[in-house]
């Protein structure tokens, strides 16, 4: 995992300024998310921590309906929040790119849902429309 | 535990110090895919908010934004992960002797 600038280390992460509210890339380049909120791992809440213990990583990125626990507090259920494992941030920079596609995050299950069982069933639905594609060739893929 | 549950946590000392306005994580460029461990919180004894990416030392402009922030965040410090002893529900208590740090990002 990289940042945007150079690569000295190491590198500060502030959750306000470089992760909260980032729009999430995927390895092709297309928004698929936004953070909302950071999975840390296991940290002894509610007893004392001893001195020596290891500090929490960043375990996952989630996303998910934020807006309203942010305005009157309080936190989403869990089951709401959607996961991007860490593991698969490759950079963080102005947007946070992903080194996978979206299709193999739950984050466009939604999206997915719909194609295959919508728009797929609409004729014609399942295939690119006729001379798109040689047009989105001539621009560049775009 | 989810990072919300810290931000905006009240900390204490002996005393009330302040609320947690952001958190730092650090990362070694040159091992890919190293893990970001929690390096410590950013403590703002008068207000709960982000700063806004002032804390960045190079940051001066726009002049007035970046002193209405800078005052509303002044005070700040920050204390590293080995200085906590215990996290509850909205609140943080720091060890006796903990040691304030420079909340400026270099």
């Amino acid at each position: 995992m990289t940042t945007a600038s150079d690569d000295q280390s190491p590198r500060w992460l502030d959750v306000h300024l470089h992760l909260l509210d980032r729009q999430v890339l995927d390895v092709h380049g297309v928004p698929i998310a936004v953070v909302d909120d950071l999975e840390l791992s296991e940290v002894p809440a509610g007893q004392e921590i001893p001195r020596d213990t290891s500090p929490p990583v960043i375990t996952a990125l989630l996303s998910g309906p934020a807006l309203a626990t942010r305005i009157f507090g309080g936190r989403p259920p869990e089951s709401r929040m959607v996961r991007t494992p860490w593991i698969a941030v490759r950079e963080v920079g102005v947007v946070i790119k992903l080194s996978v596609g979206r299709d193999t995050q739950d984050l466009s299950w939604t999206e997915r849902w719909v194609r295959d069982h919508v728009i797929g069933r609409i004729p014609g639905g399942r295939h690119t429309p006729k001379g798109e594609h040689a047009q989105s060739n001539d621009r560049g893929g775009s | 535990m989810i990072i919300t549950d810290l931000l905006r946590a009240r900390v204490f000392g002996p005393d009330f110090l302040g609320f947690v306005s952001d958190v730092r994580f650090s990362f070694d460029t040159s091992s890919i895919g190293q893990p970001a461990q929690l390096y410590g919180i950013i403590v703002s004894p008068h207000a709960r908010s982000s700063s806004l990416g002032f804390e960045r030392s190079g940051v001066r402009s726009p002049w007035p934004i970046a002193a209405l922030v800078r005052w509303r965040h002044r005070d700040s410090f920050l204390v590293r992960w080995a200085d906590i002893e215990r996290i509850d529900v909205n609140r943080i208590q720091l060890r006796k002797g903990f040691e304030r740090g420079s909340p400026s990002l270099p």
